[in-house]
């Protein structure tokens, strides 16, 4: 099968950004919060790759950690997001009824709620941190994935296979293990992508507006926030992040697009004809 | 013992799709249901093992081995199923889990049911399989569905049926996808396991010679009415009501190959609220009295069994 171009283009710029993520651990150029105040707005040298910001930190340095942390509040965020989620949709499935409508009204609810809104008040209360963007972007994620998993769990409970398996004895909630979850696993896997990179955006929002990684922790969205008011001094400061912050997001997105484009049997059609 | 004792489904408009139906069957006894698409004979099934689907309503009494069970009691409907009541489906090409290997969809409900480790569930799926006759049974476990054949498809869902050991088998037009030679083989097998095992066997088919091979009492359905019961040589040999001389008389037969045009019953099945309120064959019936529209008529003694026709009994 010819791979479609969405899919590779996708898969590489995920593949560098969390290969850059991965190497942050064990090596950094510099120590990303090193100062050298001598040196600040270095330009890009042997020394410092793209050279250096205000307060003479290595911005390569800083970028990959950045780069790391963005990757840990997504993959947790959504990681719980979904396992929560499509728990949640199995269940509405499972037991239909007043228990489904509940659990979509819910889920109604929770759209309805802006994650900015929350992720706010969060901070208001706990403090802005990490940890507390994570459980924000994980609050959001949970109706969109009980909605998805929910949808294609109907769509499987109709199957000849869950009525020979309830024929044969099984209950609901083993055949929502054995039966309903690995056949849905594909749609929730394409939206797992998609909310990778909605994940990312929403991160950088947030540590943006200072509610999310604290100095000096980086993060791309404060990168941004801290050069804003240098743009015309060194307008590099801002274009790295940025670039980051599009690559990271473009990336995660042309990857859900190319696996939904071969997960999904009536987009198939679509193209073969 | 399974009976069911006035059992009418209805939809949600209100027409019934089976009318106080009444059936039973011993243990061991093999029993056949014949009717066209539409006749009811697959949801009469579907209510013997409380799998009705959603929106229908089901009324009357089923009792499971001496206990009545709400048709609606999905709780203890799980707990018969397997155990007591067990089922197989027409088409063996979408009732297996694309996803799962083939031993693992047998172990499940042997470890759900009876309480086995994997190991011990792994082999008594083995034997199970073994019984079912098909080659290479070890081999099969680790096997998913697309790697079988229709007919070692079909098999898999009768060990997979016959799992828990159960009381009664229903088997709903299971060779209908099935090629001929595959078909016999199929429903040799259901006669040889219902005798080695001493279960009950519910055989639904429009295949009136399956049905034949198969079974040693039949029902014939109608628009939702049983219309005809008996032994099955002599119901077939000696049918009393009218639609079932029309089925019997519209059977292909090799001695009269191109002689003559094969006889058919006029028209088609009308839909359910197209349906007389008296004998549902009326309209297509070609010996019609005036009273068969409105007046359903009871079930009375013949020299198969019983049929439910105006025909036969005493002027009202």
């Amino acid at each position: 099968m010819r791979v479609p171009f969405n899919l590779a283009l996708g898969a590489a710029l995920v593949a560098l950004v969390l290969a850059v993520a991965l190497v942050s651990l064990v090596w950094t150029p510099h120590p990303h919060a090193a100062l050298d105040v001598a040196n600040k707005f270095a330009p890009p040298s042997a020394v410092h790759w793209l050279g250096t910001d205000q307060l003479g930190r290595d911005l390569v340095s800083q970028l990959m950690v950045a780069a790391r942390n963005s990757m840990a509040v997504a993959v947790l965020a959504v990681g719980i997001g979904c396992a929560l989620g499509t728990g949640l949709g199995l269940l509405a499935a499972a037991r239909g009824g007043w228990t489904e409508e509940a659990i979509m009204r819910l889920s109604d609810l929770g759209f309805a709620f802006p994650a900015l809104l929350f992720a706010i008040m969060l901070a208001a209360v706990f403090g802005p941190s990490l940890p507390n963007v994570v459980i924000a972007i994980a609050f959001i994620n949970i109706p969109t994935f009980a909605r998805v998993s929910r949808a294609a769990a109907n769509q499987v409970w109709r199957r000849d296979y869950v009525w020979a398996a309830r024929a044969a004895g099984m209950g609901r909630f083993a055949i929502s293990r054995d039966h309903i979850l690995p056949n849905i696993a594909a749609p929730v896997i394409v939206q797992m992508t998609i909310e990778f990179a909605v994940a990312i955006l929403v991160e950088a929002a947030l540590s943006y507006l200072g509610l999310g990684a604290q100095p000096p922790n980086p993060s791309w969205g404060r990168m941004l926030s801290e050069a804003q008011t240098l743009m015309y001094l060194a307008p590099q400061l801002a274009i790295w992040p940025g670039l980051c912050i599009v690559t990271a997001v473009l990336g995660f997105s042309l990857l859900g697009d190319g696996l939904r484009d071969i997960t999904d049997p009536r987009l198939t059609r679509v193209r073969a004809a | 013992m399974i009976a069911a004792r006035g059992l009418s489904i209805r939809t949600g408009a209100g027409h019934a799709a089976v009318r106080s139906a009444d059936l039973a069957i011993r243990p061991g006894e093999r029993l056949g249901v014949v009717g066209e698409s539409g006749s009811g004979k697959t949801l009469l099934a579907l209510a013997m093992i409380g799998m009705v689907p959603e929106g229908l309503q089901v009324s009357g009494e089923i009792a499971v081995g001496g206990t009545v069970v709400a048709p609606g009691d999905e709780a203890a409907w799980q707990r018969l199923r397997a155990r007591e009541v067990a089922m197989i489906f027409q088409e063996p090409m979408s009732a297996l889990n694309p996803l799962a290997r083939v031993g693992d969809t047998i172990a499940e409900p042997l470890m759900v049911h009876r309480g086995l480790t994997r190991s011990a569930a792994r082999a008594q799926a083995r034997e199970l399989l073994e019984e079912t006759g098909i080659p290479q049974p070890e081999r099969r476990l680790d096997q998913y569905p697309h790697e079988l054949s229709g007919g070692q498809r079909q098999r898999v869902l009768i060990a997979l049926a016959l799992a828990c050991d159960p009381a009664l088998l229903i088997a709903d037009e299971p060779t209908t996808a099935l090629d001929a030679a595959v078909a016999l083989r199929i429903t040799d097998l259901l006669v040889r396991l219902a005798r080695e095992r001493r279960m009950a066997l519910l055989f639904i088919s429009h295949d009136l010679a399956a049905v034949a091979r198969t079974t040693e009492a039949m029902l014939v359905m109608y628009g939702g009415d049983i219309v005809e019961r008996g032994a099955t040589d002599r119901v077939l040999a000696d049918p009393a009501h009218p639609y079932t001389k029309g089925l019997i008389a519209a059977r292909p037969s090799l001695a009269q190959r191109g002689r003559r045009r094969l006889p058919t019953i006029p028209g088609t099945v009308p839909p359910l609220e197209a349906l007389a309120e008296g004998c549902r064959f009326a309209g297509r019936c070609p010996v019609e009295l005036p009273r068969c529209v409105h007046l359903r008529p009871a079930a009375t003694a013949t020299a198969s069994g019983s049929a439910a026709c105006h025909l036969l009994g005493a002027a009202p």
